[in-house]
Parts: structure tokens; C-alpha cells; sequence
């Protein structure tokens, strides 16, 4: 039939669950109640990298990875949002290199949008929206290609990468480009950390949005998602005791699997 | 005649066309249209409510076929027939991007050709092999359909065999190979002990990589594989540093992703996220 496969009642129950504590955060943020994000070095940097690039005179290149419009680009996409506002405001230019075709419509309006919200609608060049391939070490290469032609000065590389990901950041690092990376992979999280400046590790990239606006539903769904996180720890280690005093197949794990 | 006999068969209508199909096409044209007309009418505000609401829509449809209870075997519920339909609308949507990505390519080659410009001469290769692969992939293609067009002459199975199978695959095949020495820099200067942390991976990396090499297991062989301290050969400590350091990290990073890409969709399908996308939140 070709289709998804379907919930059972433990994740109706549970996704419902986590949506109404997420959504429930949301509200209370933006009702005013203050909420803390503590500092995360790999986003701090951005700021500075953007700022290298200026004191440099030299373009900023953002890749958003190899994926095609899905939730790891769409993230990758909000950071770039935030990334062209800042080099808007001090005439920086950025260039993005796309590899999916589905990605490149939206990156460009994101990009146009975010030149004209940062006031300076006049920055936007059409051609520093790159499509490169479609092709992974096409893309690859390309990209390298644009590095080198243009003599960036950071590279910031945020979405779903995969085995270019070590020709990129080599390439970038050889060129004496600033590197700050995010990925939600956990394969590719060790090829950033040997080759970048500075890395956004796990779910620290979907916290980006929030980090770098502080706007209130962004950072009630940060931390809504943080006690979701906690509750299911506490699951866990519940789990774990039980399984260790009962054996496996105790009435948790029944109901975890849908079943009982 | 029979070479434009058989390009006229390929645009002729799918077998099963019917009047359902026509009415589905027609609503679909009707909709888009609607819809177009509404983006163009609105105001700023109105357009905004009317991407939220189309948003919300979409994402309706594939969580209620997700989340509703289903029967049968195959297991399916009301929406489940109407999955595939609707992806392949989307890939065809998709599809249409193809154009865009080769529109921006000929933009910034082209400007690079008529400027002049340092390395023009690459952006020709560009447009010569791109016109190249454009022609003959087609014509090796529709050599392949089930009612093939007739193969007049014998030469363009022949180049696409050179672009493809005798250039394009070794290239990438090539560019691959290159991950070896990249991965050999990299990890040279990442397991330089500067610091404790740096101490520690390189540890466990000589572990993990003595233990998947005969070698490694040659230089503890000495343990008794039922010995006590049989823990201690490197093939046996490899596979528990993999097994159980990281692969609990690895889950755990998991976790918080698969968390952080819930609330993420929440925001997108509940439009709360726009603030960050495409206007200032309000």
C-alpha cells in the first residue's frame, strides 16, 4: 500500500501528551512568565564568525546540507534567516549553496525576506542564491569551488550532511574560513567537531531559533520540549528499575509497546 | 513517420483515464487557482492566515491518517488509500523545483560567460555538459520505454555509456576515494592529547581501532578467550566501548533530536514559527 505505518495507543497517548506540554509552554511564554536557555557556545559564535567575515570584507557561505524541505532544513533555514539579518546590517554578504531543488524557492524568499526585514532590501543579490547539484560530491565539490572563488571568511554549514561533510570542512578549514556547523545526525556530529571552530551538537540545533531570537514562543517550545525531555528520563530510569527488579516483559514495557 | 508516431505516443493520456480522472485534474486546476487568486487578493495579513490554514491542513491530513485507529489486514483507516495520491502529488510539486535549480545554474554561468569573467571557460563546460547529458540521458531513456522509440542510429547509447557509466560514475567514484586522506587529516589533528578530553578519544579510539583488526586481537591473543580477564582483549574491549559508551551517547542524542524535531513540527504545522521564516512575529 505504500503507506506510514500507524500509531498504537501508547504513542497517540504520548505524542498528545508531549504536543499539549510543548503547545502549553508556548502559551505560558508568551503570556510573559521569563524562562532561561542556558548559553550554548556553538550558537554564540555566530555572532562572531558574521562578524569576522566584516572585519575581513570577505563573504559569509551558508550550506543548509544535502536534504530536501523537511523539519533538519527548515531549522537550517531559520538560522540563515538570523545569519543574513545580522550581515545585512553590517553589509556582509552571504552566499548559499543549495543542493536540493526543492529547498531553493524557499531559501530564496527566506533570503529576501531577510534582507528586507534587516532594512536593507538593496543587498539582495538574486545570484548568491546558489542552486549547485543535485548530485552529493557534485555539491560537494561545487561548493568547495565557491569557497575558494569567493575567499569566504566563514562557512556556516547547518542541515542534514552526509559523506561530504568531511570534503566541505577540510576544504573550508584549508581556505582559513571560521567554521560553525550544526547537524541532527549522530554520524556526522565527529567529522564537524575534527574540523570545525565551533559545533552545534544534538538537539542544541533545533534550540537555534530560539537561542538566537529569545522570541517568546520560540523559547516556550524550547523549554517546553526540555521537560518533555526530563519526563521521559524519569520514564526511563523508571524502566530501568523495574526491568532490573522484575525481569523484562513487566507491564511497562507492554504498554510502552502498545499492547495490554 | 514512425520516429514522430512514436513521440506523439508519448504524450498521449494514461490508459486509465476516466471521468473521475478528469474531474480530480479539473478540481485540482480550480483549487490552484482559488488559491492563487486568494495569495494575490489579500492583504499581508490575510495572505499570512491563508498559509497558516493551508499549513494546518496539510499537516491534518497526514497525522490523522497516522493517529486513526485502523482495522483490516492491511491494516488501513479512511485517509490510508488516499496516501499515495497525495505523495505523489507532492513529488510532482517537487519536480517542478528541477526547472528553478537549472534556471539559477544558467543565471550565474551565463553571467560568467557573456561577462568574461575569470574562468568563464568553466561555466562553458557547464552549458556544453549539461546539453550533453540533457540529450542523449533522453535519448538513451526513451530507448528504454516499453514501446521504445525506434533506434535510428547507433551512437547515442554509445556517448551516454562515455558521460555516464565512463565519466560521471569514476568522478564521483573518484571524489569519494578522496574521504580516506580527509578523514586521515582530520583525525590526525583530532586525536592530538592536548587536553584530557582529547586524551580520552584518543584512547578509545586505539581500543575500537586495534579491536577491529587482526592485529589487535594477535597482540592479546595470550588471554584465554574463558579466562576471567578475558574482558581485556581488545577485539572484546573494542566491542564494549561500541556497544556500551556509545551507543547509550548516541541514543541519548537521539532522544533530545527526535524531541527538538516534535516541537520544531508543532511549531511549523500550529504556525508559530513564522516569526523566524517569513514576517516579524506580531
Amino acid at each position: 500500500m505504500g503507506s506510514l505505518e500507524h500509531a498504537n495507543w501508547f504513542m497517540r497517548i504520548a505524542f498528545f501528551a508531549m504536543s499539549a506540554i510543548i503547545v502549553g509552554s508556548v502559551i505560558l511564554a508568551q503570556r510573559g512568565r521569563a524562562m532561561f536557555i542556558r548559553r550554548i557556545p556553538g550558537l554564540t559564535a555566530i555572532e562572531d564568525a558574521v562578524g569576522r567575515a566584516t572585519e575581513m570584507g570577505r563573504p559569509i557561505l551558508f550550506s543548509p546540507g544535502l536534504d530536501g524541505i523537511n523539519i533538519v532544513t527548515l531549522q537550517a533555514l531559520a538560522i540563515l534567516t538570523y545569519i543574513i539579518k545580522l550581515a545585512a546590517a553590517q553589509a556582509t554578504r552571504v552566499i548559499v549553496a543549495i543542493r536540493s531543488p526543492t529547498v531553493y524557492p524557499v531559501a530564496e524568499e527566506s533570503t529576501r525576506e531577510a534582507y528586507d526585514a534587516a532594512g536593507r532590501p538593496e543587498l539582495y543579490r538574486p545570484e548568491d542564491v546558489r542552486f549547485i547539484s543535485d548530485e552529493q560530491f557534485a555539491y560537494g565539490l561545487g561548493t568547495v569551488g565557491v569557497m575558494a572563488r569567493e575567499h569566504v571568511a566563514t562557512n556556516f554549514l547547518f542541515g542534514g550532511f552526509y559523506a561530504e561533510s568531511l570534503i566541505l570542512t577540510e576544504n573550508g578549514r584549508a581556505l582559513g574560513a571560521v567554521q560553525v556547523a550544526g547537524c541532527p545526525d549522530p554520524t556526522q556530529i565527529p567529522f564537524f567537531i575534527a574540523t570545525c571552530d565551533y559545533v552545534v551538537i544534538g538537539d542544541e540545533y533545533y534550540a537555534a531559533s530560539a537561542y538566537l531570537t529569545r522570541e517568546p514562543t520560540l523559547t516556550g517550545s524550547l523549554v517546553g520540549q526540555d521537560i518533555v525531555k526530563a519526563i521521559l528520563i524519569a520514564l526511563a530510569a523508571v524502566g530501568i528499575g523495574l526491568t532490573t527488579a522484575l525481569g523484562p516483559g513487566h507491564f511497562l514495557t507492554v504498554w510502552l509497546g502498545g499492547g495490554g | 513517420m514512425a520516429l514522430l508516431r512514436s513521440v506523439w505516443s508519448l504524450f498521449q493520456p494514461a490508459p486509465n483515464r476516466g471521468v473521475l480522472l478528469a474531474a480530480i485534474v479539473l478540481a485540482a486546476i480550480i483549487s490552484v487557482a482559488i488559491l492563487y487568486a486568494l495569495h494575490r487578493t489579500l492583504g499581508p495579513r490575510g495572505r499570512r492566515w491563508l498559509i497558516a490554514l493551508v499549513t494546518f491542513l496539510a499537516g491534518l491530513f497526514f497525522g490523522l491518517e497516522f493517529f486513526w485507529p485502523v482495522k483490516g489486514d492491511p491494516a488501513k483507516n479512511f485517509l490510508t488509500d488516499w496516501i499515495e495520491p497525495v505523495s505523489t502529488m507532492i513529488a510532482i510539486i517537487g519536480a517542478f523545483t528541477v526547472g528553478l535549480g537549472i534556471y539559477s545554474l544558467c543565471q550565474v554561468h551565463g553571467r560568467n560567460v557573456a561577462q568574461r569573467r575569470p574562468g568563464w571557460h568553466n561555466s562553458l563546460t557547464f552549458f556544453a555538459a549539461m546539453l550533453a547529458m540533457l540529450v542523449f540521458g533522453l535519448w538513451e531513456h526513451y530507448l528504454h520505454l516499453p514501446q521504445p522509440l525506434p533506434e535510428v542510429v547507433p551512437w547515442p547509447k554509445g556517448i551516454y555509456e562515455i558521460l555516464f557509466n565512463g565519466l560521471f560514475a569514476p568522478l564521483q567514484a573518484a571524489t569519494f576515494s578522496l574521504l580516506a586522506f580527509y578523514i586521515a587529516s582530520a583525525a590526525y589533528r583530532a586525536f592530538r592529547i592536548r587536553t584530557a578530553e582529547a586524551g580520552l578519544m584518543m584512547a578509545a579510539a586505539f581500543i575500537v581501532m586495534l579491536g577491529q583488526v587482526p592485529f589487535g586481537a594477535w597482540l592479546t591473543s595470550s588471554i584465554p578467550v574463558d579466562a576471567g580477564w578475558a574482558f581485556f582483549r581488545l577485539e572484546v574491549l573494542g566491542e564494549w566501548v561500541m556497544r556500551w559508551l556509545n551507543m547509550p551517547a548516541q541514543r541519548g542524542i537521539v532522544f533530545g533530536v527526535a524531541i527538538g524535531a516534535l516541537a520544531m513540527s508543532l511549531r511549523i504545522w500550529l504556525s508559530l514559527e513564522r516569526g523566524t521564516f517569513f514576517t516579524e512575529q506580531s
